[in-house]
């Protein structure tokens, strides 16, 4: 019996005797990995959520907050409604951004909360059809094998896939896509080759090892954001680090469990924790999926055996920008002038809590001008597919962010390759000039030039 | 057989068709502006007070003062009921329906119309959010004086109906004392304007006064002129940790006795310190004191040590524990950030809460928290206080969980209770958040009937349909009867 039969049987059976046969229910949760109680046994319905919520902002609709998503997630739970297409538009159109959970007093994981909800969703109304075809081929077939990936090619084919998949996915979608989908290809990154396997397995530390790092390559970032995955060995080994990538590490899963299939996500996650288990630190470069290794711990709430290994991997995983400011990391000495303004990832800023360590890291190069981008905690509207699968909300959360940039800047800086993406389409899109860049890119470069001007000192 | 199910839910869900009164509304602010199904109304069954709830019959988003007065003229004719609803973080159940009222939601209606800085004032619509007002005017050298600690995304129309007050209201005042005009729709959809912007300040009634507060009983807010302050020259805060409540209201009386008048004079006790250090700004404070008191003085820089010094003279003088001032805005902003977040951060200790909204004298402050010690002793169940302690505004919060049968129902007792306690010593049942369904009944803790006729009176002269936001402020016929019942057992 495959889950979704498992929850029919179950209504079934409720139908007929008042109870459930087998999976454990919760209200109209008829299926299995029930979502978390005690999740919104926090929310007191303060509504100090509400403006944080870009959705919010934009619909002024309660459901479209995060006070409302909680409230009908528990409403299920209550019995009060089903699960149906009206419940999960609100559950769907959330962004994932973490913007309530930094706002909220009363520190309610909403965005757990909505993962499992959608979990729920996705069982009890799986996509069929051609939809579910192509979002199997996408999400199942494709993120989950790295070889298939990278097979897959350039990036813009590779985008080109799986914005197919979410396209049909919302029927009505066709219209809109195809200059959505020509924004993006018009600033796709010139495709590098992966690291994972160009790269030796563990590459040595420049001088004495001072200790030894994993990192997660990624598959977007390893496919489309190569050189930023190259920039960060580079900055890694030239503070001390020996740098490992396990080759059997894969997608991090947070597209799959951001889409509600958290079988999948499981599965992932289960690899990566084997692929680490050797490494006492995994460090991330990608800010949706550092959350993601963080947070693996939350699907195995309900796995004994599963949950304290997540739980030690998690707590190993750390935002890679964090740690080199936490390691003192080498001041670099020559001067890259440069105006530059910094946008938080909502992912780096809201689901892990780090603001301060990568602009730090950037106002300590010598002749980098920071100057603050107001509201830069807000959405741009990436948030991992959702500018395929919303792409008017994600746009207009787009077109703010662009606006908010000061006058006068060469240079965005940013710790998530999705918001490099979707800021470098919108920059591109109101004619400006700014150039998007990742936080590690920036130290990289100020290596550089030291090392050049060291050599040159020799020549002299 | 399975396949018979499945029409339960998933797709093929029916979608059920607008009745007649949706169908006009709809024709008035477009399809898309109003919600009916189930799901879509079911957040909004209740507001920032969750002890009752009720499902509207649709939420109706207007734009403009127009499209609310036709919706208005359209729900008279209709005889529904309807309801004026901002953000929904109301703490007396304003904006919740009983029951098949039509919402009318003003979160759309979000522009500043009109800044005008030479004459210190500003016009709004009334979903303008109140702490963006001090923010885009704050780079400028002004702000907007009242700040609930719900500023982060409570409304100005909200506000307006609610006079809601803050921890800044002891020395700038309340809501009304910064409301220059308004426009209002009336249930007949009538449009008035009072104040600046129309009738100036004439002879005669204070109708402005009379609005301002009045729960929404009396009509629609759809415009705000409102004053705006420079921001004051220089601003000091200080916090005192006490190891006994007396100690703590007795600096609270002489610091005030002593001529100073603080911005801000903020209490919070042990239980409420448990949970705002468990939520999200913890500040460290130690876990054993009794209270602690937050103050605040501003004003013209030359003046502030002084005022400081003698605070700090006042809080040794009564046995502070310590007594530190804030060095820098950073820690100015957590403490603030800490004590603002206090109602959400009980979410961190105790799955609900119920916050009452008592106001008494400052010096009865120690004999009325025995009182309340004894009550949460009797009903079993915990209760933080955070106290205005300037003003006189007690909020004890009463810690329960709904899903355990019978404790809402005591915590709502104890509540009442709370309430007596502030009234038996000649004080009031609300400082700021509004009396709503919550405290309808316990208005007769400070009103006779006569009294309540004459309000009710008064309210059918604007509203004589009793239409707009029926069955709350004032006491239900039958609800005080039982409460009196309750009330003459204990
Ligand atoms: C965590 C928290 C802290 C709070 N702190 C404070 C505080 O420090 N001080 C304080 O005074 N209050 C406080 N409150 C209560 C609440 O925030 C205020 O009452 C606020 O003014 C309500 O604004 P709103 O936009 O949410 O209004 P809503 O809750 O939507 O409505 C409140 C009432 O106003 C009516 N109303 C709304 N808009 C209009 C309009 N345009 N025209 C006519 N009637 C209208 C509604 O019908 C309802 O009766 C707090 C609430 C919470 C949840
Ligand atoms: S995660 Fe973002 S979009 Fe979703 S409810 Fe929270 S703030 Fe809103
Ligand atoms: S999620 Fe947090 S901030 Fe939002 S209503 Fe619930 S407790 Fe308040």
């Amino acid at each position: 019996m495959s889950v979704h039969e498992k929850g029919l049987a179950n209504l079934v059976e409720i139908a007929k005797n008042g109870v459930a046969c087998e999976t454990k229910t919760l209200g109209n949760y008829l299926w299995d990995d029930l979502p978390d109680e005690n999740k919104w046994a926090d929310c007191v319905h303060c509504g100090m959520c509400l403006e944080a919520c870009p959705t919010y902002q934009e619909t002024g609709e309660e459901q479209h907050s995060p006070r409302g998503r909680v409230y009908l997630i528990k409403a299920v739970a209550e019995g009060k409604i089903n699960v149906n297409e009206a419940f999960s538009k609100p559950v769907f159109d959330c962004l994932d951004c973490r913007a309530c959970e930094t706002a909220c007093p009363a520190d309610v994981q909403v965005g757990g909360l909505i993962e499992e909800a959608r979990g729920q969703i996705r069982q009890a109304m799986p996509l069929k059809g051609f939809s579910g075809m192509i979002s199997k081929t996408a999400l199942k077939g494709v993120f989950p094998h790295q070889n298939r990936l990278n097979m897959l090619g350039g990036f813009m084919r590779f985008y080109q896939k799986s914005g197919v998949q979410t396209v049909v996915r919302k029927t009505g979608m066709l219209n809109v896509m195809p200059t959505h989908l020509k924004d993006m290809e018009s600033v796709l990154p010139k495709v590098g080759k992966p690291v994972l396997g160009r790269y030796p397995e563990i590459v040595p530390a420049e001088g004495e090892t001072k200790q030894r790092v994993g990192i997660l390559t990624g598959c977007v970032m390893d496919v489309m954001f190569s050189d930023v995955n190259e920039a960060t060995i580079r900055v890694l080994t030239h503070n001390g680090f020996e740098v490992g990538m396990p080759k059997q590490q894969g997608c991090c899963g947070a597209l799959h469990i951001h889409a509600g299939d958290r079988e999948t996500g499981k599965m992932l996650a289960k690899q990566n924790i084997e692929a680490f288990k050797d490494y006492d630190k995994v460090l991330v470069n990608a800010a949706g999926c550092g959350s993601a290794l963080q947070e693996y711990h939350e699907l195995f709430r309900n796995d004994p055996e599963m949950l304290p290994l997540a739980k030690e991997f998690s707590a190993k995983v750390e935002d890679v920008s964090k740690f080199l400011y936490d390691t003192d990391f080498k001041r670099p000495k020559a001067e890259v002038k440069t105006k530059i303004t910094y946008h938080d990832a909502c992912h780096l800023a809201h689901g892990q809590g780090v603001r301060f360590e990568p602009r730090q890291l950037l106002k300590e190069i010598p002749g980098v001008e920071m100057v603050e981008l107001p509201d830069a905690d807000r959405c741009c509207g990436s948030a991992g597919i959702y500018n395929l699968t919303h792409p008017e909300m994600a746009g207009a959360l787009l077109d703010r962010k662009i606006d908010d940039i000061p006058e006068n800047i060469e240079m965005i800086s940013m710790g998530n390759p999705g918001c490099m993406l979707q800021i470098a389409m919108g920059v591109k899109k109101h004619g400006r000039s700014e150039k998007v860049v990742h936080t590690i890119q920036l130290l990289d470069w100020a290596y550089e030039k030291d090392k050049e001007e060291a050599s040159k000192q020799v020549k002299s | 057989m399975i396949k018979d199910v499945r029409n339960l839910f998933g797709k093929k869900r029916q979608r059920q068709k607008p009745d007649a009164v949706v169908q006009k509304l709809m024709d008035i602010v477009g399809e898309n502006e109003v919600l009916y199904l189930k799901e879509d109304l079911i957040s909004y069954e209740c507001d920032g007070y969750t002890m009752s709830k009720g499902m509207p019959k649709a939420v109706v988003f207007v734009k403009s003062t127009k499209q609310v007065t036709d919706v208005v003229k359209c729900l008279n004719k209709e005889e529904t009921p309807y309801i004026a609803r901002g953000a929904g973080t109301g703490l007396s159940g304003g904006a919740t329906p009983l029951g098949g009222e039509v919402l009318i939601s003003l979160v759309k209606m979000k522009k500043m119309l009109h800044l005008d800085l030479e004459n210190r004032k500003a016009v709004v619509e009334p979903g303008f959010i109140n702490l963006k007002l001090t923010q885009s005017i704050s780079d400028k050298g002004y702000y907007y004086a009242p700040d609930p600690s719900s500023q982060y995304t409570c409304t100005i129309g909200g506000n307006v109906a609610e006079n809601s007050g803050g921890a800044h209201c002891l020395k700038y005042g309340v809501t009304t004392n910064h409301i220059l005009g308004l426009e209002i729709v009336l249930p007949s959809g009538e449009v008035i304007e009072l104040g600046e912007e129309g009738v100036p300040d004439r002879p005669g009634y204070d109708l402005l006064g009379l609005l301002t507060g009045s729960e929404g009983t009396l009509g629609i807010v759809t415009k705000i002129t409102v004053k705006v302050l420079k921001n004051p020259e220089g601003k000091k805060t200080v916090l005192a940790y006490f190891d006994e409540i007396d100690d703590a209201s007795k600096a609270v009386s002489e610091i005030i006795a002593a001529g100073i008048i603080p911005a801000a004079l903020e209490m919070m006790d042990s239980i409420a310190i448990e949970g705002v250090e468990s939520a999200a700004y913890p500040v460290g404070h130690p876990r054993d004191i009794a209270a602690f008191l937050l103050i605040e003085v501003d004003g013209i820089a030359a003046g502030i040590e002084d005022q400081i010094d003698e605070i700090l003279t006042v809080c040794k003088n009564n046995n502070v524990r310590e007594v530190k001032v804030a060095k820098d805005e950073a820690e100015r902003g957590l403490w603030w950030a800490n004590r603002k977040m206090g109602f959400g951060a009980m979410g961190a200790i105790s799955p609900d809460y119920l916050v009452q909204d008592g106001v008494i004298p400052r010096t009865r402050l120690p004999e009325v928290l025995t009182k309340i010690a004894e009550i949460s002793k009797k009903y079993e169940l915990r209760i933080a206080n955070i106290f205005h302690a300037g003003d006189g505004n007690l909020h004890p919060l009463i810690l329960y969980d709904a899903s355990i049968p019978g404790e809402s129902e005591r915590a709502s007792k104890a509540g009442s209770e709370c309430l007596k306690a502030c009234a038996d010593v000649g004080g009031s049942i609300t400082g700021e958040h509004g009396v709503g369904i919550e405290k309808s009944a316990e208005m007769r803790f400070i009103f006779s009937d006569e009294e309540i006729a004459a309000q009710t009176d008064i309210r059918a002269v604007f509203n004589p349909k009793n239409l707009l936001n029926p069955g709350k402020l004032f006491p239900q016929p039958g609800r005080c009867a039982e409460v009196k019942k309750e009330l003459v057992k204990a």
